[in-house]
């Protein structure tokens, strides 16, 4: 497997605070990685300078084996690199058809290409029967998934996914976990997910990196870090 | 497998409007077989009025961009018509106005918002900049009176077009309304296939949310600066005509009240409907024009009370409240 990002020592200090401390990080090409830390641990930091939401105070970041430190958001989302951000981003007075459609102009693609990735994306989503209502229309986490799908339809390579099951019904939670696994194993994308929700992780059957107060605290699979002392202490034991 | 978008809610709007321009457009090419004297000397103008309005519905209904500038394009339009007749030019100056004013309100349009939109100026700050620009030009067009006649503006003749050996003479008023009917509406069509093409969803998208937009990988700052190229392109296109068609042109065109005048219309019309935008801008113009000559002293406050009824009643104006009215779905979907 080829390496797919990389981060060096990657740090970002919000006047006094230090939000991200000297983080290294890698990810390989498919592989599912979920991020997880206390409130205020830097996750979201992490996978917003990863994006290019926030600029870096110190070090690098690497995708493909290119720099992109320094790279603005449109162009390493044309890279591959696209956010869901917390709360559903997306267009809600437009149809789930035409959020998906916008989201496929992103990259160059002949008409058919791009309908069969919409095609693709209604399917995995679930949302072929509700492709002309008003995203506005859409339950809470049906709106999750279309953000997820128009990810999809513009055809990302590194999905980063800032909470995706946040305010999910235990069943939507269930099926998110699915559509994540079905996007990693055989659409080939790689996933960087952030949350909080315990048997959502357990269920993915990913690898994990635990953050704390900014730093690296471990990284390994699940068993291994729940059953580590440290991360117990600091996150597990006061769940 | 492929699915079809599936007609959605929006689409009824889509085919309503298309209909009602067709019969609008109908019935104002067959006018002048029933009417002259005044209507069809003022139609066109008011025509003219809704070209330069449905320039701000496409920044303002469609990318989400308001500008209280759309004035100062429109005045330069009318002051290059104005000004053509003096150029040496082998082009016949009227059709020369004409690309000229084209390029000028594209490329300063597409200059100021290439450095606006870059640094991220946005939503009040922008309009605060484009109110100046008005001003500037209102202030220019003073100050060089020795080009263009300062506070007392410049009479423009009308054009005497010809081509390929047929002359048509523009100064009566029926050669005039078929020069300048067909030419609304071609821009009407075009303005319509811009807002339906992908780069018109792309628009919709910077309205909606732009940060997602821009993190789906375009470069919104570039889309915004065409759109207000187009619209400064339109804007002045819409300005030489109406210099060739009102034979006038005075500072106050590029002014903040005219500027202002223009945002009104488009409010009123409905700002996410271009046609709603362009009878906008005819009705409230005709209706100001009305009021002007039976009452000199309240017609103002009167349009303003308009004004004021419209916004507070309907959002997105008349013809925003006429697609809602005819698009409501049979069920509303349940909310999760």
């Amino acid at each position: 497997m080829a390496e797919l990002l990389r981060t060096e020592g990657l740090s970002k200090r919000f006047r006094g605070l230090v939000a991200n401390d000297a983080i290294d990080f890698t990810l390989q090409e498919g592989e599912v990685r979920c991020v997880i830390g206390p409130n205020g641990a830097g996750k979201t930091t992490f996978i917003s300078m990863v994006s290019g939401h926030l600029s870096p105070s110190s070090g690098r970041i690497v995708f493909r084996g290119r720099d992109v430190t320094h790279t603005s958001v449109p162009a390493r989302a044309q890279m591959g690199i696209a956010r869901k951000f917390q709360t559903p981003s997306v267009f809600d007075r437009l149809s789930v058809y035409a959020n998906l459609e916008l989201a496929s102009f992103g990259k160059p693609a002949s008409a058919a290409e791009r309908e069969r990735r919409i095609a693709e994306a209604l399917e995995l989503t679930r949302l072929v029967e509700l492709r002309a209502l008003p995203a506005s229309a859409l339950s809470h986490g049906q709106r999750q998934w279309l953000e997820v799908g128009m990810l999809l339809a513009n055809r990302a390579e590194l999905l980063l996914l800032d909470e995706p099951t946040a305010g999910m019904t235990a069943e939507e939670t269930r099926a998110t976990g699915e559509l994540i696994r079905t996007l990693a194993d055989t659409h080939r994308l790689s996933v960087i997910i952030i949350e909080h929700d315990i048997a959502f992780i357990r269920e993915l059957k990913a690898p994990v990196t635990v953050l704390h107060l900014g730093r690296v605290l471990m990284t390994g699979p699940f068993e291994a870090v729940a059953q580590d002392e440290r991360v117990r202490s600091v996150y597990l034991g006061k769940e | 497998m492929k699915y079809p978008p599936a007609l959605s809610r929006l689409s009824f709007s889509w085919y309503s409007e298309n209909a009602v321009a067709t019969v609008i457009f109908a019935v104002l090419a067959l006018l002048p077989a029933f009417l002259s004297g005044y209507v069809i000397y003022i139609v066109p103008q008011y025509l003219l009025y809704g070209v330069l309005a449905m320039s701000l519905a496409l920044l303002w209904g469609v990318a989400g961009i308001l500008s209280f500038g759309q004035a100062a394009f429109f005045a330069l339009g009318a002051y290059a018509m104005g000004l053509a007749p003096h150029w040496t030019s082998s082009v016949d100056p009227f059709y020369l106005a004409l690309l000229v004013s084209l390029l000028i309100g594209a490329v300063l349009a597409g200059v100021v918002g290439y450095f606006l939109f870059s640094a991220g100026v946005r939503d009040v700050y922008f309009v605060l900049v484009t109110l100046a620009l008005s001003i500037m030009t209102e202030q220019i067009t003073v100050s060089q009176s020795d080009i263009t006649g300062g506070y007392n503006g410049m009479f423009i003749p009308r054009a005497q077009l010809s081509f390929g050996g047929v002359s048509l003479d523009l100064s009566a008023d029926v050669p005039m309304y078929y020069t300048i009917l067909p030419i609304v509406i071609g821009i009407y069509v075009l303005l319509r296939l811009v807002v339906a093409s992908r780069f018109g969803k792309v628009l919709v998208g910077i309205r909606e949310n732009e940060d997602r937009v821009l993190s789906l990988g375009f470069r919104t700052s570039l889309y915004k600066t065409a759109a207000f190229a187009l619209s400064g392109a339109v804007a002045g296109l819409a300005g030489a005509l109406y210099g060739t068609h009102a034979s006038f042109v005075s500072p106050s065109l590029a002014g903040v009240l005219f500027s202002t005048q223009v945002v009104v219309w488009v409010a009123i019309g409905g700002r996410e409907s271009l046609l709603g935008a362009l009878l906008g801008a005819v009705g409230v113009a005709a209706l100001s024009n009305y009021l002007t000559a039976i009452t000199p002293e309240y017609w103002q406050l009167v349009v303003g009370i308009v004004f004021v009824i419209v916004i507070m009643a309907f959002r997105g104006g008349v013809a925003g409240a006429l697609i809602r009215l005819g698009s409501r779905p049979p069920m509303e979907p349940e909310r999760g």
